[in-house]
């Protein structure tokens, strides 16, 4: 009798896993078509990144990246609340966007080439940076200083942190999280030191309460690129994604994209036309 | 996707998280049984204080989610001075509440106890301490031995959400893995089926010491 309920538990766990592998990939039509069809973008972000994609205190998801995909939503359907946000957690992104779960992805996505191996990303939207931001009370005023085995720094959970962690401190502690948010917290409660992440984001935790916390001068990396990412192989898609973003950045859409950045920001985009004067 | 590859790749990473996640719910589990056992006796010998105490104690986290009291004992203990480690402290709020649980599982089977049983410890000289020590506890315990098996089989499966402290047990381990190879189904499915394992054992482990009571009485 026990076995036998035993067998099924083993029968019902496979047959359970099994759905949840990926179908076989059939031949199927553009997400472009898909998305115009249903007149609504599916969008995955975090909620807890911000200034690129959080929730302000009326509850609602706001942001610079929240912005961009607006701006997409009203050239494709003429109207910028025509977008579905689905929330996820740093690790919870690849597989939204590998499942079809949703059309592109946004949120402080940083571009790297290992990533790019999985998801595809259109041109970047922004050059972010990565920051320190530490505690005062620590007394970190440089990288130098945080290299001590009596500090420890909060990261998110992808291997790009933790390798930099090696690289730039790897005397110190470190501590892993899935969002943000919680690195911050553990930054605010003592847990941890120091936190590393976007340069903006740095900022705008800082500025929370500018005589606890300061962004530290140096940055872990000279430029770095975020962008829209999505499902590889859809060409069409990609396509029109990519050109949007370049209509954006340098093109077209440039005074929108102005306005985006100045709103978040508090300053105009890098120029980027020569005879662009700033 | 070859899983013998997988798994010589990040074996050794999956074992470091299962071991976390067994120590975890090992410390955790008989944490939670002995406040269990903790909080009925409150409720029989503090009187009718005692009994509302733990009554508002048991609301309290049954009607809330374990997340809370993970993140509030992790984030909120530095701050009043006690920086304790991540895995401590979920620990801890796993204690608490699954303790809650625990000292109702033993209440049910305290009313199963025949009163005539108390009488008889009186009239033997036992006192009320030994007598709980020596006759209820005993007996509660092995009546409760199923229901406590499903208990400390949820408390596993909740370690899981001491991922989002930090603590590096099998979720963490997965969503680690799924950043650093994007394989997130090879990472989640292999995890699903260490958690499996671990409840399976759990529950052989309760069923076995079920069996032996059984016969030994």
């Amino acid at each position: 009798m026990r076995r036998k309920a035993l067998t099924s538990t083993v029968v019902a766990g496979v047959m359970a896993l099994a759905a949840l592998l990926p179908a076989a990939a059939a031949q199927e039509k553009s997400r472009l078509d898909v998305v115009l069809e249903r007149g609504e973008l599916i969008v995955v972000t975090m909620s807890t990144a911000p200034p690129f994609a959080f929730t302000d205190d009326k509850g609602q998801l706001v942001g610079f990246d929240i912005d961009i995909v607006r701006l997409l939503a009203q050239a494709l359907f003429k109207d910028p609340g025509k977008v579905e946000f689905v929330i996820v957690t740093a690790e919870g992104r690849w597989p939204a966007i590998e499942s079809g779960r949703a059309d592109l992805g946004v949120g402080g996505t940083t571009v790297y080439p290992d990533r790019a191996l999985r998801v595809a990303f259109t041109r970047a939207f922004i050059d972010s940076g990565i920051s320190i931001l530490v505690s005062k009370k620590s007394g970190i005023k440089s990288l130098e200083d945080l290299n001590q085995e009596k500090y420890t720094v909060a990261n998110l959970n992808n291997p790009q942190m933790a390798e930099r962690a090696k690289r730039f401190f790897p005397k110190t502690k470190v501590l892993t999280f899935d969002t943000p948010s919680a690195q911050f917290l553990a930054v605010r409660s003592g847990r941890a030191h120091a936190l590393q992440i976007d340069t903006p984001t740095a900022d705008y935790f800082a500025a929370q309460s500018k005589d606890e916390f300061e962004v530290l001068p140096q940055l872990l990396t000279a430029s770095q690129n975020n962008a829209i990412y999505l499902k590889p192989g859809d060409f069409k898609w990609w396509q029109w994604l990519d050109t949007a973003v370049a209509e954006l950045r340098s093109g077209s859409w440039y005074p929108q994209y102005s306005e985006v950045y100045q709103k978040w920001f508090g300053k105009n985009p890098p120029p980027q036309k020569f005879y662009l004067q700033r | 996707m070859r899983y013998s590859a997988w798994f010589a790749t990040y074996g050794p990473s999956y074992l470091d998280g299962l071991g976390w996640t067994a120590l975890t719910a090992l410390g955790a589990s008989a944490g939670a049984i002995l406040w269990g056992c903790a909080l009925l006796l409150i409720r029989l010998a503090g009187g009718r204080g005692g009994a509302r105490a733990v009554d508002a104690y048991v609301q309290l986290f049954r009607n809330t989610p374990v997340l809370l009291p993970i993140y509030l004992i992790y984030f909120g203990f530095p701050l009043i001075g006690l920086p304790w480690p991540a895995v401590v402290c979920g620990g801890l709020a796993l204690v608490l509440q699954n303790g809650a649980y625990v000292s109702e599982i033993l209440r049910g089977s305290f009313k199963a106890i025949d009163r005539v049983q108390f009488d008889a410890a009186r009239s033997i000289g036992l006192s009320p301490w030994k007598t709980f020590r020596k006759v209820v506890l005993p007996q509660v315990l092995v009546y409760s031995i199923p229901a406590l098996g499903n208990q400390v089989v949820l408390l596993l499966k909740d370690t899981s959400l001491l991922s989002a402290i930090s603590v590096t047990e099998l979720t963490m381990r997965a969503k680690l893995l799924t950043e650093q190879t994007g394989a997130a189904y090879e990472a989640f499915l292999v995890v699903a089926v260490l958690y499996l394992l671990l409840v399976s054992v759990t529950e052989v482990i309760f069923r076995t010491a079920h069996r032996a009571v059984r016969w030994s009485r």
